[in-house]
Parts: structure tokens; sequence; C-alpha cells
């Protein structure tokens, strides 16, 4: 650990930014007496904003550790301003209790707050139930399909059959990939013009509503990982009037891109799901702003350069977010919904849907913070991204906004 | 004509306290002739039963015949292996063939809920189910039933706990209709996977997700055998995940009762739905079981046909 004395800096206390002050962090906590030995920054009028926690993360490790690393994640949590977030990695499920116990030891040792996901099924196959009772009672917060296709209905409907006795949350990525056919971007004007593959809305409505009766019918809790169009969030609006207990998130490209901007075919753009209409793109910032949205998700996926140097078509769909996620969205966020609004989209509502503690700063208390300058601006270039990954749509772009470092679990870094 | 209200045993569900304490209260003067040097009793003699088995069984076969020949019936086994069953030929062709051999008692085993019924509906001979579907097993909840009286005494607000795969069971069907017409308390225990449903259909029983909660305060222990096919069939992880979460072992009987009846409609996967220390334990009465289900067989048949047992 190591001490900080924050000077001119504004802590986000009960809900607003207080007046400038200098806050003392010694051993992880904000103290009111002057700490020894401290690293000492002027702030110069900066946020300090409780430490964001991340939804989808998928550090790639231990069977593509050649593209993304867990020290790699964990340095990128960390410069992003990130305190904690929910694990999942499409190439490792953890779908038994060694897998489990073995990510475990790895996360405790990076001193975040790490919720991990478990398999719903072994392989992420949807062919056999993973031993989900077992994973339950190990430590997992929730269950998840690592983004493939859940199987069969029948094969859905016993998953959360089984699963409702471990009464956990099951995290979906809403997707009819018969529907999908290898389509990469939105089935619109793009595909039509470019003469590309198309995904049709229906690819993910069509998933959204299945996944929606099967868990009224189960009785379990539900949250979409990510959702892309107005219909979708329609579907979902109308579950939770008779009661379901259903979240869901979109990511950060989508409330930042749409299909227009695939014009420019940059494979950095290539995601999975496609971003979609600008009239889409609208109505999740409507989302995130009335509350049917409960959260914008990171969906950090690393890709390694050589996936991503190739035309759109053949790079490999994902970008990572981590550590741009703040100055990528604060000034449009904070504008449309708010600052007290903009922190816990970005903090507190994560953390609840993965069944973490929420962050939040206050005096003689353990604190995890991210200091933040909405005034200074952040160029996003290669050195931007920790590891040898860098794919980002907004690669070379100028934000408004930048991350000075953060300050979580009692170790100051730089961002 | 049947001694009891009911002139088949279909199930028992729907039927009356008497008729269940008649059956039981006779079984208990069959079980003591099961005792004596010479087992057999005349009771039944001139009476034809046919085991009409669609399905593969020994033991329960083997009772039943045991039962039949102890009362001096006559007794032929129908297997359908060979048989013209397997040539195409329907059921009702089978029972009418059957019937023109002028069979008294049918005793029928089948995979299809309701062949047990069918069978009564359009024949005149006395039908006894010995399984249908996942639907009733009768005489298995009577015999469980009986063991669990000649130990407790009467079941009426005694505790029975039936552990395992409920939904596709008959055997937990037929004794949760049996127990809780005779007053037992009820509790289910299971993965919701192997539950049914619709609870609102079981009135009178608990369910309960954890097997410690469930055996805790147990006066009996019922754990049903789990078919490997459910795990093949996407119904379960493993068989390790439903030991370590439903199996009874000795973990899970240190909350229960210290005489606490352990009792299996066998056969057993030991080391799944129950460990052997248990199985073959002192409080183990899986083998009475097996004994007392050809005093049950045995009073059932001679009251259904009571008419021509009393000439």
């Amino acid at each position: 650990m190591n001490n900080v004395v924050l000077k001119n800096i504004r802590p986000f206390v009960d809900g607003k930014f207080e007046s400038p002050m200098t806050m003392n962090l010694a051993d992880g906590k904000w103290v009111r007496s002057s700490v020894a030995d401290a690293k000492e920054i002027d702030a110069k009028g900066a946020f300090a904003l409780p430490a964001l926690f991340a939804l989808g993360m998928d550090f790639k490790e231990p069977v593509r550790d050649d593209v993304y690393t867990f020290k790699d994640g964990f340095q990128a949590m960390r410069r992003g301003g990130f305190y904690g977030g929910l694990y999942e990695s499409a190439a490792n499920p953890i779908d038994g209790i060694q897998k489990l116990s073995a990510v475990e030891q790895i996360v405790e040792k990076s001193h975040l707050n790490i919720r991990l996901l478990g398999a719903i099924s072994e392989g992420y196959e949807g062919k056999t139930l993973a031993e989900m009772m077992e994973l339950s009672e190990g430590g997992v917060v929730g269950f998840g399909d690592g983004n493939k296709s859940f199987g069969s209905s029948r094969f859905l409907r016993l998953a959360l059959e089984y699963g409702a006795m471990t009464h956990k949350r099951f995290f979906f990525l809403p997707m009819d990939y018969s529907l999908r056919h290898g389509g990469l971007v939105h089935e619109g004007p793009v595909s039509d013009t470019l003469g590309m593959k198309g995904v049709p809305k229906p690819a993910e409505t069509i998933a959204v509503y299945s996944l929606l009766e099967m868990a009224l019918w189960a009785g379990v809790p539900l949250h979409f990982k990510q959702i892309t169009c107005f219909e979708s969030l329609e579907l979902i609006n109308r579950a939770r009037e008779k009661n379901l207990d259903v979240t869901c998130a979109v990511d950060i490209y989508h409330l930042l891109f749409d299909e227009k901007d695939l014009f420019n075919l940059d494979p950095n753009l290539n995601l999975h799901p496609p971003v979609r209409t600008a009239k889409d793109k609208e109505a999740l910032w409507a989302g995130v702003k009335e509350g049917s949205i409960q959260a914008i998700s990171c969906n950090h996926i690393p890709v390694l350069r050589q996936d991503k140097e190739v035309n759109f078509e053949d790079a490999t769909p994902g970008a990572v977010s981590l550590e741009i996620m703040l100055p990528a969205l604060w000034t449009e966020l904070s504008d449309r919904v708010g600052q007290a609004k903009a922190v816990d989209l970005l903090s507190g509502a994560p953390a609840r849907i993965a069944g973490a503690p929420v962050s939040k700063i206050a005096m003689g208390e353990p604190v995890d913070l991210v200091v933040f300058s909405p005034e200074e601006q952040s160029i996003i270039s290669a050195n931007t991204f920790v590891g040898q990954v860098q794919n980002s749509p907004l690669l070379g772009r100028t934000l408004q906004g930048r991350i000075l470092g953060s300050y979580v679990s009692g170790l100051w870094t730089l961002g | 004509m049947s001694a009891l209200a009911t002139k088949h045993l279909l199930g028992l569900r729907g039927v009356s306290q008497s008729d269940i304490m008649t059956i039981l209260d006779t079984a208990r003067q069959f079980r003591d002739i099961l005792d004596r040097p010479v087992k057999k009793v005349p009771s039944l003699r001139g009476l034809t039963v046919v085991n009409l088995f669609f399905e593969n069984s020994t033991r329960t076969r083997t009772s039943f015949e045991l039962a039949e020949k102890r009362l001096s019936a006559d007794t032929i086994n129908f297997a359908t292996s060979g048989s013209s069953v397997q040539k195409g030929e329907s059921l009702l062709d089978t029972l009418r063939n059957i019937e023109a051999m002028k069979i008294d008692v049918v005793v029928v085993r089948h995979k299809g809920t309701g062949v047990p019924k069918f069978l009564a509906d359009n024949s005149n001979a006395i039908i006894l189910n010995a399984g249908d579907g996942a639907n009733e097993h009768p005489t298995q909840a009577l015999l469980d039933m009986f063991t669990i009286e000649q130990k407790l005494g009467s079941l009426a607000g005694k505790r029975i706990t039936i552990v395992g795969d409920i939904r596709h069971s008959r055997v937990a069907r037929s004794n949760i209709w049996g127990m809780t017409t005779l007053g037992a308390h009820v509790t289910l225990c299971g993965p919701s996977t192997l539950l049914p449903r619709n609870r609102e259909y079981f009135p009178n029983v608990t369910w309960e997700s954890d097997v410690r909660c469930a055996v805790h305060d147990a006066d009996a222990v019922i754990a049903l055998r789990l078919q490997k096919e459910r795990m093949e069939d996407s119904l379960l992880p493993s068989l390790r995940e439903y030991r370590n979460f439903f199996g009874i072992t000795h973990d899970v009987l240190e909350k229960a009762k210290k005489s606490v009846l352990i009792m299996h409609p066998g056969p057993i996967n030991r080391g799944v739905e129950l460990d052997s220390e248990i199985a073959d334990g002192a409080n183990s009465v899986i083998l009475e079981q097996v004994t007392n289900g050809v005093a049950i067989r045995m009073s059932a048949l001679y009251l259904l046909s009571g008419g021509r047992a009393s000439e």
C-alpha cells in the first residue's frame, strides 16, 4: 500500500461533488490527519469519483495468454479507475470447481474486487449442465453462457430450472445464432450498400423473448449483458411488468457509434453484437436515462493487432475499453443523465448487478477512487492500452476528460 | 367380489383410508405366515393370475409370483420379449386373448401411464398395477407403509421424507397419495429438474431443496433410485454433484433422528443416492421392505379376489 495526498481535489460524496479540498489517503482509507511518506498530487480541481465497476471482462488467460493475461487485465482496470468487475472468459469457461478455484487464486492476488460468473454448461457447449450447485457454493455470483448460443430451448429450460436452486442471476448475450448466420454488421443500409452479411434485429429480439419467457417460467433473475436495439428494451420492459427480476446493460461502444460509422470499415468497430441504427442508439441513451437500462458495460475483449489489421470482415470481433471508458463517456453521459446518475451507471449499478459491494467515498472509510479531470483531454494511442492490444474504435481520437490516476485497494496507479 | 371398496388396484390416489388400512392389516397376517416353516396357504386355489410385464422387472415380478404361489394360485408369466406384442399385436388384442384363456387376475407393468386403467376399462379380470409409467406403483408404496408401521406404529403424524427423482417416480407418487391419506407428513426433496413443477397438485406435502433440512426430524427417509439416463437427458450435471447435494450420507443424517428408518425401493445405486454404510447400517430396513413386499402383494391379491377367496 502507499499513501497519497490529493490536493485541490473535488471528491464525490453523498451524491455530489465537494468544493476543492485536500484528501489524505493512507493504507486504503480516507483519513482526516496528515499522512507521512505520502505522494503529493495537485489535482487542479479534478474530480475524485468512486472507482468504477466493470461488467464484461475477458482476459483470455490461460487458453489465449498469447493475446492477453490476467496481469494485463488487472493493470488495465487500475489504469482505467476500476476497483472491481464481473469476470467471464469465452476462452476459459469456469465450469467446474477446480477451474473456479484456479481463477479465484489468481484474482485474489490482484486485490481488486473481482466477481466470477460460472458456466451454465460444460465448455459453454449447451449440452451438459455444469455443476452449478457446487460452483454456487464455491462463490460464483451468477451463471453465464460465455456469449455462446444457449443450446436448444429444452436445454435452456433445464439450465434455468436446475440453476434456480442456486438463487443466482443468469447472464446472457441475447443472440439467435442461426439468424445471425455469420453476419457482422446490422442488417440495413450498410449491409445492403456494402454487400456485407447482416445481423437482423430479430436475431436479438427472438433470443430476448425466449430468455424472458423461460426466466419467467423458471422464476430466475436474468441479466442481458448487452442489448442493442429499441425492440429488445420494449420486450424487457414488458417482462418487468410481469414482475420478472431482469436487468440489462448497454456497452460503451453502442452508445458512441451507430451503423453509419461502419462505412469507413474500421476493423476495430467489428463488434459482436454489431452497432445498429442512430435511432436505436438514441433509444439506448433514453433507456439509460429513464433507468430501464441499469448499467453500462465494458465488454472488454482484447484482440491481437494482427487479428484487427485485416479487412473488416476478416477481423476478430471485439474491443477493449477498460482504460478509456471514463473519458469516452463522461461528458455526454453526465450531460444527458446528470453527474450522480452517471457515477451510479458506471460504478454502483454494475456492482449491484454483480452482487459486489458498492464503492463510495466517505471520510474515515476504506476508499477506492479514480481521479478524473473533465477539463483535460486524452489522446487515445497504442500506449493508452495495457499489453499488446489496442483494439478500440476510439484509437487515434482525442477525448474530452482525462484520468489522472486511481487509488484502489491502497495502491496509486497513474492513468 | 373384492373385499375392498375398489375392484382393481390401479393406484393409491383416491383409494380410501379404510381400504388401505384393510390391505395393511391383512398383510400383517400374511407376514406371519411367511415366517412359518410351511409358507403356503390355500386361499387362492383355483384362481389363475397372469403376470403381464411389458417392462423388465426382476424383484417386483418375482415378489408377485411368490405371493401368488404362497396363496396357491395358478400363475402364468407373460413377458413381452418374443411374444405377440413384439410382433405388433395391440394391447387390446393381447388382453382379449388372455381373457379368452379365462384368467381371473392380471398383474400388469407397463411403461405407459394409464395402461392398468385401460385394461380395467376393457376387461372383466381383476387388474393389479405393478407399475405404470411414472404414475403409480401402489404395492411398492403399500409395502413401504407397511414397513414403517411395523417399525414405528401408525403412520398418522409420522414425518416421511422422500429424496430424489420425484418427477419421474411412480413409487414416490403412490407413496405421496397413500401416506397422506393415512395422515403422515410427507416432505419431498430433490433437484428442481427432478421435482414436479406444479406443486398445487400435491396439497398436503412439504417441499425442501436442502437435503439436510429435509431429513431433519424425519421418522423415515426413502431414497429413490437415480436413473443414469437423467444425466444423458441433461437433467443433472453429474452423479457427483447429485451425491454431494442430495445423496443420503452419514453427514446428511447427522441432524436426523437417531431412530430414522432408511428405505429404498431398490435396486440401489450405492454411492449415489445412498452410501453403502447407510444402506447396510443399523437404521436400514431395505431388506425387510423386500420381505414385506410379498406379504403386501398376498394381501392385495387375496382381498381383491375376496369373493372367491372366502368360498
